[in-house]
């Protein structure tokens, strides 16, 4: 099966700063694939330059094609909200916004999916951290994207939540076929959730099969020699 | 009060106060969403210098003044594409330039200057029929491409990201926004004056926040406020025999005061 993100030679920098030196990988499809790595690893540049928000240098083909060109195919819940949530819009008028024709969308269907359907009409102001990210995924769903792209989206979300959210996203995966790469610091939830794994401390540190790539010796090279892997049995 | 609907300077005074009434309470919700209120408050201000090369050349003033600020729109966006600089500064800088023109370039001229005072701080009554169907067309204009473009705009105010994502040029509609702006701000001078014309682009719109529990529900309230703030300013400055710019100002202030001690009244009670 050919791979639908290919990442070949891809640095970014910035004001003379690397933030990504030459680093090449390739997803397959339906997998869950997660980002790990320190703060200022790189891990949000590299989301932001698949997708085509930050200038980069190297090779970056999705489904063989660029970015510009398979775009709707694209989901992204960023890291967090840029505006001013105290605005008065609700989570329905919110979904709406990204479609031309919401009646021919599945605005129902993704607010179900994502556990936000009796929301629909409150104000995004008045929703906790995790439900704006679910609001913030269900947006993302809507047009059904093959790739969905999440940016630490669990910031925020209390540690019950935070679960849930994980489910949800394995749910998605698995029943729906989206494949998802996801920028996270929970360790023990991409340990349980993503079948494949990207190390990144600027350059790529190590990748593979999420149990095999992701060792204690390679948290060591991550955030140091306090960092260490232990396994407490999870299905 | 039917008389007084049948003096022509009336009619062409409510005509343009309702008109840019709404024209620019709408741009207000970008301007809030995005917090571009030093954006608007600097073009206002650099368009004296457009105003004052007008009144200089004896070319009208309102179109030059037009074309000016539409220029250091373009200027303002290219200036925050191109530099590392902050927005605030690049506003800050050419705000203060283009008053600093508009002051040099009126002085040239001797004596008092009726015109410029009309600038600065608007003069509805005196609308001629020439500007009123500048006025009219442009508003029309841009009102057509908001109400078409209306989610494009309003994402894009929302989160440059998810505008992209949602195959939107981002670029493209915020030098469109620039540009819509400037033009609306510089219509509206003659309204309210340079000094004056952010209130009702800020005012009406902060209102309606106050109690509206929905985008659609801010909009709707927000052109209902801009509507009658500008219909009872406009009245009450021809009955008081008051500037009309600073009444409605004044009308448009004192609605959002009334407006935000019902809201923590109500908020108190629940």
């Amino acid at each position: 099966m050919p791979p639908i993100l290919e990442v070949k030679n891809l640095s970014v920098r910035f004001a003379g700063n690397t933030a990504l030196d030459h680093v090449s990988f390739t997803i397959e499809k339906d997998a869950i694939i997660a980002v790990i790595g320190p703060n200022g690893s790189g891990k949000t540049t590299l989301l932001k330059a698949i997708l085509g928000l930050v200038p980069y240098h190297g090779e970056i083909r999705l489904f063989a094609s660029t970015v510009r060109q398979v775009l709707p195919q694209l989901g992204y819940v960023p890291q967090r909200f840029a505006f001013d949530t105290t605005f008065p819009l609700t989570v329905e008028e919110f979904i709406n916004l990204t479609c031309r024709n919401p009646e021919k969308l599945p605005v129902g269907g993704v607010l179900e999916e994502t556990g936000m359907k009796d929301f629909k009409g409150k104000m995004i102001g008045e929703l906790s951290g995790g439900q704006l990210q679910r609001v913030l995924l269900a947006h993302a769903m809507l047009h059904r994207p093959r790739i969905l792209f999440l940016d630490e989206a669990t910031s925020g979300i209390d540690v019950e939540g935070l679960s849930d959210f994980y489910s949800t996203i394995h749910r998605l995966n698995r029943e729906h076929g989206v494949t998802v790469m996801m920028v996270s610091h929970e360790i023990s939830m991409v340990y349980k959730f993503s079948d494949r794994i990207i190390c990144l401390n600027r350059d790529l540190i190590s990748h593979g099969e999420t149990k095999t790539a992701l060792t204690g010796e390679v948290l060591k090279k991550l955030y140091g020699d306090n960092a260490d892997l232990r396994i407490h049995g999870h299905g | 009060m039917a008389e007084l609907l049948q003096l022509p300077f009336m009619q062409r005074a409510l005509i343009a106060g309702l008109v840019l009434g709404l024209l620019l309470a709408y741009l207000g919700i970008f301007v809030t969403l995005r917090r571009m209120a030093f954006f608007s408050d600097g073009v206002a201000h650099a368009a004296l210098a457009g105003a004052a090369i007008g009144i200089l050349t004896r070319f009208n003033p309102l179109v030059s003044a037009l074309i000016f600020s539409m220029l250091l729109a373009c200027l303002i966006y290219w200036l925050e594409k191109k530099s590392s600089l902050s927005s605030d500064a690049i506003i800050g800088i050419l705000f203060t330039s283009g008053m600093a023109l508009g002051i040099v370039l009126i002085s040239l001229r001797k004596g008092y200057q009726p015109e410029l005072i009309g600038y600065l701080f608007g003069n509805i009554l005196a609308i001629r029929r020439q500007d009123l169907a500048l006025i009219v067309i442009l508003a029309f204009l841009i009102v057509a491409f908001i109400i078409r473009n209306k989610r494009k705009l309003t994402l894009l105010a929302l989160d440059r990201e998810m505008a992209y994502m949602a195959g939107i040029n981002p670029d493209f509609y915020q030098l469109l926004l620039y540009v819509m702006l400037a033009c609306a701000l510089v219509l509206g001078i003659r309204i309210l004056g340079i000094i004056l014309v952010s209130a009702i682009l800020i005012v009406p719109v902060s209102t309606a926040r106050l109690f509206s529990r929905s985008f659609k529900a801010l909009t709707l309230w927000t052109g209902v406020i801009a509507e009658g703030v500008m219909i009872g300013g406009l009245l009450l400055s021809y009955y008081l025999n008051l500037p009309s710019g600073a009444v409605i100002v004044l009308v448009g202030s004192t609605v959002f005061m009334l407006a935000f001690a019902a809201s923590i009244l109500c908020r108190t009670q629940h």
